[in-house]
């Protein structure tokens, strides 16, 4: 697979089966099969893949290859070549886009994920390339929908892009008719009134010239206006265009599908948690001072909960600990809008204060 | 309040006062008449003013200038509000709630604005509860709460616009699990809300419904602390209220998220009693009569008077013949919310940790809820301005309903 470091160029590539070199046979044509990516000349392979299958005539290699698959390599470097070669089918495989992404951050692992494996195929060892087709086949497998789908959306966006140059290119020549013919009528014009004004020296007409320029000034501007009214074909069909582009482009928004959401099940509580984490709630914890509550008939028929009073007591108990005035400090100046403690304090600060004192019922 | 920011730095404001009698109690020293003398002093107080407010005043002042107040978008006897927004950033759109004087609590703060501001600033951070920007006063002294704006109505909106508004299980079980996790949320931070009604959930621009009005809220009480059972709007009040409990739990609040549940899947209130007598008769026919049996201690309670033909409790079946359309798990955490006995009623928690959540259908997403956005800024408005517990229903039968609460009878 790998030529020999060759300064001159290509001139001394040799054909590996017949030895011949494009120095002795300038028509020589290179051909290789991406199966090895071993080359030889264009003879060599006809001769030896005409009837039918046949091993690679590299030394070592041992892959069956058919004439079909050959072709002449696009770079020099056949290294290069397959590269480009893999690449493309990574790329054909992992087609998502942006818009696909939920965040930046998303789309950027993606490609990371898809160059570590385009590397692996290309330089790996035997095993781990294996391990990475076996991936990218994988995942082909998985997501062949939405690879269809990409790349079908890809060859919309191509198209529409052609189309959009297209339609450009289209009014740039409207537009330049449209000069060359504005300027010809303005010449035809000019000498029509030239025309008038002698002809109306020869009749003797002595109003001089203001009726030609008169009529002049009003057939200009009636051009003008014409020119106004008329939507230039040229920016009209380039409005058309934009709009259509436009409007292409919005559907193409709302159709994309939502990128695969997690659809993990339903959390009924939002992902938030308000276990304590500096404790242990045992139930049936109790104090001397509420025992007699305990009892009180009023008590146990309203449905009040002791153990809600004892998790108050702990969770009172043990809310400090967890508080650090100078990182809140810093959090509170940093937020923008949002309640400022202080402010609330000062709009209300004796009845919150006392709120708990006052006890209102 | 973990940094205290009140150390007042020495300011001149008092300084006017202090050299105010030294002047007008002595000789004039200078040349000037005494009238002209007082007259300048007054000048030089009156532009000393401005800059010399308290660090309070100033405060109060910084906060209030971060907001612009827009139009208006309602009015009524407890509260203007406004819709405005932030000064830095016009996108960030807020209401501001004007609590009205009172002519009750002339001399402070009456208890509602209280108890909405302290425990809105204790229960900041979970999304299914109303956020409070700010608070400041405003000229005489008038205070104002900065809150969301959340433009597309309430939930009460959404359950009577039967013509033009359609949901289903899926919508229901969203809905019910944002109001469950907010009331969860609020006893979690051992504080009870005590006014749960639809027309207090209201809806943000992503769908989300978010708990507001907490002007009846406090926190769990210690024991031997009475409560008032004057609490709750009747529709949506449990026995142990009606029979005069005064030391309850968060199970009142879970009963009023039962009678949510009810009528979002019936698209009516379920138990829309005109007095209090005829609520706990309407409780006993459709749940069943709490006695000794079912509910222990209960005929102890003071106000404790029920229908003498006893109802049993319903079973499952009842239930399902009139709610069978969140299925037979729906139903089953709807018979639990709605359990007669407090002690034995399910807790926000136990309701969050039933299997109906993991159920079949699985809830919408909230942006694929079902909105209506004509008239929801004027109900919005509607919800804030009014008196909190009170229904305000123009109905037949909600027009009298409305209940003045007397906090001073509770001492």
């Amino acid at each position: 697979m790998a030529r020999p470091l060759d300064p001159l160029g290509f001139e001394d590539e040799m054909c590996p089966v017949c030895k011949s070199r494009k120095y002795l046979n300038p028509d020589i044509v290179f051909v290789f099969n991406p199966e090895c990516y071993h080359s030889m000349c264009l003879n060599c392979a006809n001769r030896l893949f005409n009837d039918g299958p046949n091993q690679c005539p590299h030394a070592g290699c041992n892959k069956t290859l058919r004439r079909k698959g050959f072709r002449s390599a696009f770079f020099g470097d056949l290294a290069v070549e397959r590269e480009v070669d893999i690449r493309r089918r990574v790329a054909a495989v992992f087609n998502q886009v942006e818009e696909d992404f939920e965040t930046l951050q998303d789309y950027n692992n993606y490609l990371q994920m898809v160059e570590d494996l385009t590397f692996e195929l290309v330089n790996g060892t035997d095993e781990r390339r294996r391990q990475a087709e076996a991936q990218l086949q994988a995942w082909e497998a998985e997501h062949r929908q939405d690879i269809e789908r990409n790349k079908k959306a890809g060859r919309e966006a191509d198209e529409m892009s052609r189309k959009r140059l297209a339609a450009e290119r289209d009014a740039a020549r409207q537009r330049r008719i449209e000069a060359i013919k504005e300027a010809e009528e303005e010449k035809r014009e000019r000498v029509r009134s030239r025309e008038m004004e002698l002809d109306n020296l020869a009749k003797g007409i002595t109003t001089t010239t203001e009726p030609a320029t008169k009529v002049q000034l009003k057939r200009r501007g009636q051009v003008n206006r014409v020119a106004e009214a008329a939507p230039n074909p040229a920016a009209s069909a380039m409005a058309t265009g934009a709009s259509e582009v436009e409007r292409l482009s919005i559907r193409g928004l709302k159709e994309k599908p939502k990128a695969p959401a997690p659809q993990g099940p339903y959390d009924p509580f939002g992902g938030m948690d308000f276990a304590p984490s500096r404790y242990k709630l045992h139930g049936g914890l109790t104090h001397p001072l509420i025992e007699k509550y305990r009892l009180d008939r009023q008590h146990v028929a309203g449905g009040y909960s002791f153990d809600d009073f004892a998790a108050r007591a702990l969770y009172e108990a043990f809310a400090g600990l967890g508080v650090f005035v100078e990182d809140e400090k810093e959090a509170g100046s940093a937020s923008g809008i949002g309640l400022s403690q202080e402010t609330t304090m000062a709009a209300g600060i004796a009845a919150v204060d006392d709120a708990d004192r006052m006890d209102l019922d | 309040m973990a940094n205290s920011p009140l150390v007042a730095r020495p300011t001149d404001a008092l300084q006017p006062s202090k050299s105010l009698p030294t002047s007008s109690g002595g000789t004039p020293s200078g040349g000037l008449p005494r009238s002209a003398r007082g007259q300048q002093i007054a000048q030089q107080v009156a532009a000393q003013a401005r800059p010399t407010m308290d660090l309070m005043e100033q405060m109060n002042e910084d906060e209030k200038n971060k907001y612009i107040k827009g139009k208006k978008l309602g009015e009524g006897t407890y509260a203007n509000v406004y819709l405005g927004h932030s000064r830095l950033d016009s996108s960030i759109k807020v209401a501001i709630k004007k609590i009205k004087v009172q002519k009750e609590y002339q001399d402070g703060i009456a208890p509602d604005a209280i108890r909405e501001m302290k425990y809105l600033q204790k229960l900041r951070g979970h999304a299914n509860i109303i956020i409070l920007h700010s608070v400041f006063s405003s000229k005489d002294q008038n205070l104002n709460l900065v809150l969301e704006y959340l433009p597309l109505g309430d939930l009460e909106m959404l359950i009577r616009d039967v013509d033009h508004v359609r949901y289903g299980a899926a919508d229901i079980k969203a809905w019910m699990g944002m109001l469950t996790r907010a009331v969860w949320w609020c006893h979690d931070n051992y504080v009870l809300h005590r006014d749960i009604k639809p027309n207090n959930l209201l809806i943000a621009a992503d769908g989300e419904v978010k708990l507001a009005d907490f002007g009846l809220a406090r926190s769990f009480a210690d024991p031997g602390v009475r409560m008032t059972a004057n609490v709750i709007t009747r529709w949506y009040r449990p026995p142990e209220l009606l029979f005069g409990a005064r030391h309850y739990s968060g199970a009142v609040d879970v009963w009023s998220v039962g009678l949510v549940f009810a009528e979002l899947i019936i698209r009516a209130p379920y138990l829309p009693g005109n007095s209090e007598v005829e609520q706990i008769a309407l409780i006993c026919r459709e749940i069943g009569t709490p006695t000794e049996e079912n509910w222990p201690g209960v005929t102890q309670l003071k106000e404790y008077t029920v229908p003498s033909d006893v109802v049993p409790v319903a079973g499952k079946e009842k239930y399902m013949g009139r709610f069978g359309a969140v299925g037979s798990d729906g139903v089953d955490l709807l018979a639990k919310t709605l359990i007669l006995d407090p002690r034995r009623r399910i807790t926000a928690r136990e309701m969050l940790e039933h299997r109906w959540w993991k159920a079949d259908p699985k809830p919408t997403p909230k942006h694929d809820l079902p909105k209506k956005t004509a008239g929801a800024e004027e109900k919005l408005a509607a919800d804030l301005k009014r008196r909190n517990g009170m229904v305000e229903d123009d109905d037949v039968r909600g027009s009298k309903v409305a209940r003045k609460l007397d906090f001073g009878a509770a001492r």
